[in-house]
């Protein structure tokens, strides 16, 4: 497989940091991502794998570097219509409207594009319904429409949820640990239908992932993260139960710890710069 | 805690002074009190029921009905954009304006409401006249602070995380309080109205002490010429009519909830 580099990343982090009242959280990190990349995010808790996931979301801002999407800086794409566009988020826990039909959860992954009478519109007539439609029945769930969404399984409102990311149909997909309260089965079927996402037309995928074998399985890339700081950065087929195991063992005497004292202590100051990444697709 | 120690011995203090304020040697009810009550509770049996009065009992309850509808609406109509603009949530965070909006709608709905609807109607009667508009109105414009405050506290209390994911797919906040808060805050919403539609009833009956029509006014005409069973009939349709209004709202809420 290989994919056409082009001029720019799809993703640009920058020697990126942060900190919350003064405990560094990410301390700077320098990676990139291509089309059709998906990358696994390993390590701790506390180590800094959901604040960079917030930072590529739009959701929190840098201290400092820069981070872009497709050659944009999201410290200047307006949040909202543009932004939407860019990237999108899925959490653990889904967080659907549970009052709403099923239907316009999905749906609601226009409201970014929709203008407010359209959204307004679209609760009495569904708006671009074929669109929604589609998704869910490519999720497998096409006869749910219409269901109200607090009456679906776990297993269903995780498919109406990447249903409507499916819709949103961001460049980036970002995953904050989708798979962490799932069953083995159910698990596999989560990164089957969010790896099968990231395939469509040089998109990318951003998954906090643990195990090494689901990693080998359903990625191309791992980035370990330590206190902070990246760890390693690797083609997915390297990563061995070895690798994990030293990455989180290493942190061991610190993982009781909140995330605000993870003092980074093992990688010397710079390492994090200096692990410079192979040039992408060195590792296909 | 030890404030609030001090805070109950100072009442209890406040408490057991005012006891000593009480002249106990005069009677609490008057002589001819005792009496009177048990004429009143013999008129039950039975309570007017002949069929000219069932007719004026239909006709002001249809009356207190109407008003009572018709101030709830209204009070829905203005307490449900006050209600959410004092939510704070039409506003991102980083807005400038967001604060002195929350607080000033908070104020106009805090004096709305701190005006009981008897004085309200008092001022609109002296104001706009006696007609049916200063009746609802009187009703319409307490209810209207009352259902906003609580409707801005529901809009505020829903779970965050969905409201996140649908800022996260881009939606504006008006978006997202269409197809987040209120889509969450409506079951209780709608039971919290329902449950002031009751009062409204009870309020509109009172309203008619002011000369407005309905149950409070035949009432009061019954009260005049001592006629207890007919006040009993009133009486009786009025509690019919709340406990009507109860079993609809127990019904909707559970078709919503479900």
């Amino acid at each position: 497989m290989s994919v056409a580099v082009p001029q720019h990343p799809l993703v640009a982090v920058d020697g990126v940091s942060k900190s919350y009242s003064d405990a560094p959280a990410l301390s700077p990190v320098s990676f990139a991502i291509q089309p059709g990349e998906r990358v696994a995010l390993a390590g701790p808790s506390g180590s800094g794998k959901t604040t960079l996931l917030y930072l590529l979301a739009g959701i929190l801002q840098p201290d400092t570097g820069s981070l872009a999407i497709d050659g944009k800086d999201l410290a200047r794409v307006k949040p909202g219509r543009e932004l939407s566009l860019l990237v999108g988020i899925i959490h653990q826990q889904y967080d659907l409207v549970p009052h709403l039909p099923v239907l316009h959860n999905v749906l609601a992954g226009r409201l970014g594009q929709w203008g407010l009478l359209r959204s307004a519109a679209s609760l009495v007539w569904p708006q671009e319904r074929g669109l929604a439609e589609n998704a869910l029945e490519r999720m497998g769930i096409g006869d749910k429409a219409w269901e109200r969404t607090s009456h679906l399984s776990g297993g269903e409102q995780q498919r109406a949820a990447i249903a409507r990311l499916m819709v949103q149909s961001p460049q980036v997909v970002l995953a904050d640990e989708p798979v962490a309260s799932l069953d083995p089965a159910m698990a596999d079927e989560m990164l089957r239908l969010l790896t099968g996402l990231a395939e469509d037309g040089g998109r990318a995928l951003v998954v906090s992932l643990h195990s090494p074998e689901l990693i080998r399985r359903f990625c191309t890339r791992v980035i370990g993260l330590r206190a902070g700081r990246l760890a390693f950065d690797l083609p997915a087929e390297a990563v061995t139960g070895r690798t994990m195991d030293d990455l989180y063992r290493l942190e061991t005497p610190f993982s009781d710890m909140p995330e605000r004292d993870g003092t980074p202590v093992l990688a010397p100051a710079g390492t994090a710069h200096q692990s410079r990444l192979p040039p992408p697709g060195a590792f296909r | 805690m030890e404030s609030r120690l001090l805070l109950t011995v100072a009442l209890a203090a406040a408490l057991g002074w005012s006891l000593t304020n009480i002249e106990w040697d005069s009677p609490l009810v008057h002589s001819g009190g005792g009496t009177s009550a048990l004429r009143f509770l013999l008129a039950l049996f039975p309570p007017d029921l002949t069929s000219e009065f069932l007719a004026i009992a239909v006709k002001a309850s249809w009356y207190t009905i109407a008003y009572a509808v018709a101030s709830i609406t209204l009070a829905v109509a203005i307490g449900l954009p006050l209600g959410v603009v004092a939510s704070g949530t039409v506003l991102p965070e980083t807005s400038a304006w967001r604060r002195p909006l929350i607080v000033g709608t908070r104020a106009l709905l805090a004096a709305m409401r701190s005006v009981h609807e008897l004085v309200w109607a008092v001022l609109l009667v002296a104001s706009v006249g006696l007609s049916p508009m200063a009746g609802i109105l009187a009703l319409a414009i307490p209810y209207a602070g009352i259902l906003g405050r609580i409707y801005a506290e529901l809009v505020q209390d829903v779970p965050q995380p969905p409201l996140r994911a649908l800022r996260a797919t881009g939606a504006p906040p008006l978006a997202a309080l269409m197809y987040g808060q209120l889509q969450m805050a409506l079951p209780d919403m709608l039971s919290y109205t329902f449950y002031r539609l009751e009062c409204g009833i009870r309020s509109a009956a009172i309203l008619s002490f002011v000369g407005i029509q309905g149950l409070g006014y035949q009432i009061q005409l019954s009260m005049h010429d001592l006629l207890f069973s007919e006040v009993w009939t009133l009486l009786i349709f009025l509690v019919g009519i709340i406990v009507v209004v109860d079993l609809w709202s127990t019904y909707v809420r559970r078709s919503l909830v479900s």
